[in-house]
């Protein structure tokens, strides 16, 4: 008796998507590319979480959930799955990317020195008001001087020839093949406590406002360390494969990754005391997530009974694709574990009150 | 010959939409599943599209097992119209091309979330079941990595704990759906919030359950023919739903799980929670010749097992 399903839930399913489309109007390629040109944050904030570097997608995605950032980071990773891992790009140094901003709130001034780069850091919070009458406000034009450096040196450097920094550093992944070799969120499920490689995957992943929240949670004292930022860089990678015959290496594109450095003092349970190092990289940039990132991981590896110091705490709860989706999955119908819940509640109602029971033979 | 001749053809998605490589990592995790039953295997969750916690564990389960001569049944809550389900069921077919069907008998893989189906499920079956919180020690161990540990040591002190302390406090325990289970004797299980009324259909049954969380990236079975059995004690049987007394509105089938709807003045009306049975019993009382298996409880909500429920309801 196999026949085919299809009753009144699948044409609800399809006039509420309709009824959706068309409050939120139609979908064009001008909407789109004007997100990708014009919203590039927003984009960066998408792809980052998203997990996957793609302006073009990740606007699409935008434009078709009417900026829902939690649906368009779905749609980006669900896209994601369906792509079959072809290659592994060789790693990115901070040496080797072309650095557009690098500031550092350790010293006044650092090896290579401080490139303040595009930022509203210091703008007035006004709104441009005459931008809503008249047609266009035109971005200034600015002179060129000086060439800059092709590349920065890192502060840590200098901190750890001074031997102000704690920890030996792991040596660096060089290879395509070591690249590979990385434990990787994607293919095998965190397992606590994950390895650091994982933890700076999640991180990179994260939900801003998640992280946002944990870290500032830990700014304001609970669990409180006393950071100051070492550096925070926005910069664009090229991301360079291997040819898979000649070998010889190329570039497949150009992508905008941000990074953050945090060290405290007296953190690293050492004496004589030494600084620790907490770091966070993303795809796209997105300093306010990186520097509470950042906080987190120095927070994370530190013994301390706050949420915020707990690995499988911060992790586990900043995933912005579990967290949402789990969030509105309270919406579907729970009228059977309700039910079953009444049966408990109108059980132990008949029970009568077991207290009032005590307090009458003076228990 | 041309190249294109022999070239399937050009394809947006995979069949059964995951790549050939998460098939397989999730094949093998199902099977590591099913040779430890009831203990979880972390597996590596892809994003499908759906949000998580609608079902994403349970669909890529489903998408890692889907023949092309299977029968999909897909029910929410023991409905096969309720939109979610609808929604897995239309995507799944799209990526498939498989047969659906809303008959119990008729299917050969079945995804469910809350409830297993009233007719008996035979050897030939795979139910899928979706789970959103796949450790059964959260409610008293938030961390899953310490929780992994306990379940290691078989260490499950606390849950029993648990169950004296509701007796002391309520003279009943208050485990409503999710009633945990000892699994061939071994590991205790979340069996998914099925409703108590299912939870000793998984004992000894003829099928294999699957469950999976894809939020939470960990997977367990149920292989056929296992030992699965409610936590309880000697002398506090464990009980089904007390729903003596509730018929069907429509086609006054008793004995087995209900929908209670709130009446407009007070009292409430029942419907089967199990819509594909509802439906055959209507077509059945229109006189069309529809076949209803045996199910798991009589009219009179005896189990097929007899003597496997120890309280009255």
């Amino acid at each position: 008796m196999a026949y085919v399903a299809a009753r009144g839930g699948e044409e609800a399913i399809q006039n509420s998507e309709g009824l959706y489309r068309i409050l939120n109007g139609d979908l064009t390629r001008q909407n789109i590319r004007a997100i990708e040109r014009h919203m590039p944050y927003l984009v960066d904030r998408v792809m980052g979480e998203g997990s996957l570097y793609a302006p073009e997608l990740a606007a699409l995605a935008l434009a078709q959930t009417g900026g829902d950032l939690y649906e368009a980071v779905l749609l980006l990773r669900a896209y994601r799955s369906t792509q079959p891992r072809l290659f592994y790009a060789l790693p990115i140094s901070s040496e080797t990317t072309m650095v557009v901003r690098r500031i550092s709130a350790a010293f006044k001034d650092i090896p290579g020195g401080q490139i303040l780069g595009p930022t509203l850091d210091y703008s007035h919070r006004v709104l441009r008001l005459e931008a809503l009458e008249t047609d266009s406000i035109q971005a200034p034009k600015l002179e060129t001087k000086n060439a800059a450096p092709s590349s920065y040196p890192k502060l840590t450097d200098w901190q750890r020839e001074v031997g102000l920094l704690a920890g030996e550093l792991e040596p660096a992944v060089q290879t395509s093949r070591e690249v590979a070799a990385l434990p990787d969120i994607t293919r095998e499920p965190p397992i606590y406590p994950a390895p650091r490689a994982q933890r700076l995957q999640a991180l990179a992943r994260a939900d801003t406002g998640g992280i946002l929240t944990l870290g500032y949670s830990n700014m304001r004292g609970y669990g409180g360390i006393h950071p100051t930022v070492n550096e925070v860089r926005l910069a664009y990678a090229e991301v360079q494969l291997e040819h898979p015959i000649t070998g010889a290496v190329f570039s497949a594109g150009r992508v905008r990754v941000s990074s953050a450095e945090v060290v405290t003092p007296f953190s690293s349970g050492k004496t004589p005391p030494e600084l620790s190092l907490g770091f966070a990289a993303c795809l796209g940039w997105n300093e306010t997530k990186l520097i509470a990132a950042a906080m987190l991981d120095v927070a994370m590896s530190l013994q301390d009974p706050h949420p915020a110091h707990q690995e499988e705490f911060v992790l586990s709860h900043t995933e912005p694709v579990e967290a949402s989706g789990f969030c509105i999955h309270y919406k579907l119908p729970h009228y059977v574990t309700f039910s079953s819940d009444l049966d408990r509640v109108r059980k132990a109602q008949a029970g009568g009150s077991l207290e009032l029971e005590l307090e009458a033979v003076g228990v | 010959m041309k190249l294109s001749e022999l070239a399937f053809e050009r394809q947006d998605y995979a069949y059964a939409f995951l790549d050939e490589f998460a098939k397989r990592e999730l094949r093998r995790k199902i099977l590591k599943a099913i040779a430890i039953p009831g203990y979880q295997v972390p597996y590596a969750s892809r994003e499908v599209p759906m949000a998580r916690g609608w079902g994403t564990g349970g669909l890529q389960v489903s998408l890692a097992l889907v023949g092309v001569n299977d029968t999909v049944k897909v029910i929410d809550q023991g409905d096969d119209d309720s939109v979610n389900a609808a929604n897995l069921r239309r995507f799944i077919a799209r990526m498939t091309g498989v047969k659906t069907t809303t008959d119990t008998l008729a299917a050969s893989l079945i995804q469910s979330r809350h409830r297993i189906p009233e007719e008996l499920l035979n050897e030939r079956q795979v139910l899928v079941l979706q789970v959103p919180m796949p450790e059964i020690l959260s409610s008293i161990e938030p961390s899953y990595a310490r929780a992994r540990e306990m379940h290691s040591d078989g260490d499950y002190a606390l849950l029993w704990l648990g169950l004296y302390e509701d007796l002391v406090k309520y003279r009943e325990v208050s485990y409503g759906a999710d009633y945990p289970v000892l699994v061939n004797g071994r590991y205790v299980m979340a069996p998914s919030p099925i409703p108590r009324f299912d939870t000793p259909k998984l004992h000894q049954a003829a099928h294999l359950t699957l469950l999976s969380a894809g939020r939470e990236k960990r997977l367990y079975a149920v292989p056929p023919y296992t030992d699965v059995y409610p936590l309880e004690f000697e002398d506090v049987p464990f009980q089904i739903e007390d729903q003596r007394g509730w018929r069907d509105a429509s086609t006054g089938a008793a004995g087995k799980f209900m929908s209670e709807i709130p009446q407009d003045g007070g009292g409430s009306s029942y419907q089967l929670s199990d819509t594909g049975l509802k439906q055959k019993l209507e077509r059945q009382m229109a006189g069309e010749e529809i076949e209803i298996g045996a199910t798991y409880f009589d009219d009179d909500t005896n189990f097929y097992i007899t003597g496997f429920l120890k309280g009255a309801s």
